[in-house]
């Protein structure tokens, strides 16, 4: 099984590349758009996949990618189902702060509550942050795409501030549900 | 006009929702364009009854005529029931010279030999569609005008479709049509559905089919083109193939507008290999009904989504393969060469 | 807590005491803060944390196994039957500041005025003429289970027509309960308040807007929609599905729907003997306590989810389960319940508490 990983190819000049991972395929593309336009300083590549691992033959034409998100739909259970089989894809590195999982319609109160834990229950075992996303409203997507770019500068090397592992891990915390220990 | 005929015409003319009313009266013809001005169709129902009755009188129009109104108001609006296909089979040699003239006569005689009060009337369309008219009565009894049956048949085609037919009058229909039509048996088509236009066009094949040659191309004319050059697809050729296999399944561009499809599932338990039941002899019943406003349409979307597995599984593509929406599942006997759950009728 | 008005007409005395309120109670844990004790970090990066609630991360993993009894022996057996009647909407509500069951005779009265005056309010209507609705609150006994929780109170809106021949007309139906509810949670209220926070209406859209807002001025209490989510459904599957051997489910019927374009409805009615068999080779009976875990019941939906699947290649989970229904009662996503029979009720409105209890906000 091939696994994704993050320093197998040369890195571009001045380049980012992240890949959205969406089972139903409904917001991924909206959002891409949102990143490419949004992005003015740097080239920002958008690869757009349902599950993972990506097909062997787009193996050559596709760039290093720096962050891997999965989007999860909270209103449908496959998604979730999805997003945590296609974990298992991924190289080691990626847990070093290369991924992160955005999900949607957490406010929408026909979600199972259950649905919503175990996505934070995931995300807080591999260490990595939850994005909520409104994704009903251009606001909302606009703001999502920033959220996104502002963690793909970092993972891509492109931001001045800090590491990545270390930039990550500093806010991983405050999405690790605090009430985990009491259960 | 007589008591009967008022009570058919207010009937008939209830059934009309207002803004329907003008369109109705002139597709049935029977009054003057002056007399069809000097009415008032905003007038609530009951008083456009008691003026729409005097013309009516001033014409000196019968039941007759009144049944013609109902009739070229269902021929409008087809969708005011439930309506069931039946399929003629084993044409005889002359089956294919029957004409209209013959097939209305023939109809009429048959009928009126085994019900001795019964009304028969038909037109013929200009697609070629002859709609029929029944009402029923028996040797005692009147024609009973208030629930007739309507029969649509195409001419030199095998399908009829039928609404608000009684099973007891259901032998002298099949008697007549067999041999009006010159078929020797007549079974039902195990398809119904509200809208008549979606049955002719999934029984008749009128609709764009998609079959299992030249992918390459079709999958290069729909490939859209990315919004950006630096957004890719990964998935773009497994979402083309998803699409190809709904579109051979259920047909490419504007799909029959069936409503629903029921499955009543005799089938053994087939669930994870640990449970128990897996072993069990007995059945696991139950009934599937899938529901939408364009069942087709969805089935499609629901495959190239990918919210359902390709290849689609016969069970869904026999909907427009057979042109059926009504289905019994029971497992294959062991030995039959059949390699999909059997359909029974 | 928003402060709190005080309306005039409480200076009423009890005019005659029919049931204790359990909020008179000696405020011994009035301090303790419930749920998540820790302040919510900064939120960075403009996370929202998608807490809706404090009791969220209480969600039980098992419970007992719905146990018919006769509840006409505890209840007034006409109340039950009103209970049974109708097709309920259901709503969460906050805890409900300084409600007496002993004031229920006032309510009636002030609720009638209420309606009539909002009726009234921007139209010219004939004084005397309009007088035409009619309250009723009553207690209904025997619902509650616990100590800790408040005896349910039943209401009925019945227009008087104008000739007085006429027998008044129920129009509006609507009862506030709360059945086996977090005890650790009520006993936390603070003195004066009483949780009902399951509320079930049934009648003309603007008569529940008028209750509620009625309710809302008057005991400093918010309603909101209560959806029932798949876990809730799942669970309402397998006890009624195992309450078959007892008592006929006649069917146990499923009902998705799919985001296709257009959407998919799909009902799948399963033969309920069928059904249970296979509840039953997933759920082993414990003699002593016959508790069922949320792993069985997730392991049931599979098992039917699986079979639909071999047989249409449909993912099911890739929907939204909307209804669950048995001869026992139905309850649909949106939050609609029908009680089909009155032996199970204990089981269905703890349930229903338990989920407008997670919608409240403490």
């Amino acid at each position: 099984m091939a696994l994704l990983t993050p320093y197998s190819k040369i890195p571009e000049l001045n380049t980012a590349t992240v890949l959205l991972v969406e089972n139903e395929e409904q917001f991924q593309s909206r959002l891409a758009d949102a990143i490419v336009q949004q992005e003015k300083d740097i080239n920002v590549n958008v690869r757009l996949a349902r599950k993972l691992p990506l097909p062997v033959e787009n193996s050559e034409t596709r760039p290093r990618i720096d962050l891997v998100v999965f989007i999860v739909n909270l209103l449908s259970e496959r998604s979730l189902q999805a997003a945590e089989s296609s974990l298992s894809h991924l190289g080691p590195d990626y847990f070093l702060g290369k991924l992160c999982f955005l999900v949607t319609d957490a406010r929408c109160g026909a979600v199972p509550q259950e649905r919503l834990l175990s996505v934070r229950r995931l995300a807080a075992s591999h260490h990595c942050p939850v994005i909520y996303a409104e994704h009903q409203t251009e606001d909302g997507i606009t703001m999502t795409a920033m959220r996104v770019l502002t963690i793909l500068k970092v993972s891509a090397g492109l931001s001045p501030v800090a590491t990545t592992a270390l930039y990550l891990s500093t806010f991983t915390r405050c999405t690790f549900p605090s009430d985990f220990d009491e259960d | 006009m007589d008591e009967q005929a008022r009570a058919i015409l207010q009937r008939v003319i209830r059934k009309i929702p207002n803004k329907k009313l003008q369109t109705a009266l002139r597709a049935w013809d029977h009054l003057s364009s002056e007399q069809l001005e000097s009415l008032d169709y905003a007038q609530p129902k009951w008083l456009f009854l008691e003026n729409l009755i005097s013309r009516c009188e001033e014409n000196r129009l019968s039941l007759k005529d009144v049944t013609k109104l109902e009739m070229a108001y269902y021929i409008d609006n087809p969708s005011k029931g439930t309506w069931h296909a039946y399929q003629l089979f084993q044409a005889e040699g002359d089956a294919v010279s029957v004409n209209f003239t013959q097939f209305r006569e023939q109809l009429k005689a048959h009928l009126k030999d085994v019900v001795r009060h019964v009304s028969v009337r038909t037109k013929k369309l200009e697609d070629g569609a002859v709609w029929i008219r029944i009402a029923w009565g028996d040797n005692f009894s009147k024609p009973n005008h208030l629930k007739p049956t309507y029969v649509v048949h195409y001419l030199q085609t095998s399908y009829v479709f039928v609404l608000n037919l009684m099973s007891k009058h259901k032998p002298f229909l099949y008697q007549a049509l067999l041999l009006s039509t010159r078929h020797v048996s007549i079974k039902e088509a195990q398809l119904s559905s509200r809208s008549l236009t979606a049955m002719r066009d999934l029984l008749m094949r009128q609709y764009q089919q998609v079959f299992p040659t030249n992918q390459e191309r079709t999958l290069k004319e729909r490939n859209a083109p990315p919004s950006h050059p630096s957004i890719e697809k990964e998935h773009a050729e497994c979402a083309e193939r998803r699409h190809q296999m709904a579109c051979e399944a259920f047909g490419d561009g504007v799909l029959p507008k069936l409503e629903t499809a029921v499955y009543k599932l005799e089938t053994k338990y087939r669930g994870n290999s640990n449970n128990t039941l897996n072993d069990k002899d007995e059945l696991f019943r139950g009934v599937v009904m899938f529901s939408s406003s364009n069942l087709l349409e969805s089935f499609r979307h629901c495959v190239s989504a990918g919210m359902a597995e390709g290849p689609v599984t016969p069970l869904l593509s026999s909907i427009t393969q057979k042109g059926r929406n009504s289905f019994v599942i029971t497992d294959k006997v062991p030995g039959a060469a059949s390699q999909t759950p059997a359909h029974k009728a | 807590m928003a402060t709190v008005k005080w309306p005039h007409f409480f200076h009423f005395s009890a005019p005659h005491s029919v049931v204790n309120t359990p909020a008179h109670r000696p405020d011994t844990r009035r301090s303790k803060s419930y749920g998540r004790s820790c302040v919510e970090p900064p939120s960075l990066f403009w996370q929202t944390p998608g807490h809706l609630t404090t009791l969220g991360h209480r969600i039980p993993t098992s419970r007992r196994a719905a146990k018919s009894h006769n509840i006409t022996t505890k209840v007034d057996p006409e109340q039950v039957a009103l209970l049974i009647k109708n097709e309920w909407k259901l709503s969460h509500v906050t805890p409900l500041y300084r409600f007496r069951h002993t004031q229920l005779k006032l309510y009636s009265k002030h609720l009638a005025a209420f309606i009539i005056a909002e009726k009234q309010q921007g139209v010219a209507v004939e004084v005397g003429v309009e007088a035409g609705f009619k309250v009723t609150f009553s207690a209904v006994l025997g619902i509650a289970e616990t100590k800790e929780d408040a005896e349910t109170v039943f209401i009925q809106v019945h227009s008087k027509p104008l000739f007085s021949a006429d027998t008044p007309k129920a129009v509006w139906r609507g009862w506030l309960t709360c059945v086996n509810g977090d005890p650790e949670y009520l006993r936390s209220l603070p003195p004066d308040f009483v949780s009902l926070p399951l509320f079930c209406s049934s009648g003309p859209e603007y008569l529940t807007a008028l209750v509620k807002s009625w309710f809302e001025r008057t005991f400093d209490c918010s309603f909101g929609s209560l959806y029932l989510n798949s876990t809730m459904l799942n669970w309402l599957a397998a006890l009624w599905t195992g309450c078959h051997p007892t008592s006929n489910i006649r069917y146990l019927k499923l009902a998705w729907n799919m985001p296709s374009q257009p959407p998919l409805d799909i009902a799948y009615t399963v033969n309920p003997q069928d059904a249970w068999e296979l509840w039953n080779s997933i759920h082993t009976e414990d003699s002593t306590d016959d508790r069922i875990n949320i792993e069985e019941v997730q392991l049931f939906m599979n098992g039917l989810e699986i079979h639909f699947f071999r047989h249409f290649k449909i993912y099911l989970s890739a929907g939204t389960l909307t209804k669950v229904s048995t001869a026992l009662g139905s309850a649909h996503h949106d939050g609609k319940i029908k009680i089909g029979s009155s032996d199970y009720i204990t089981t269905l409105l703890t349930l229903l508490t338990e989920c407008a209890l997670m919608k409240t906000p403490v």
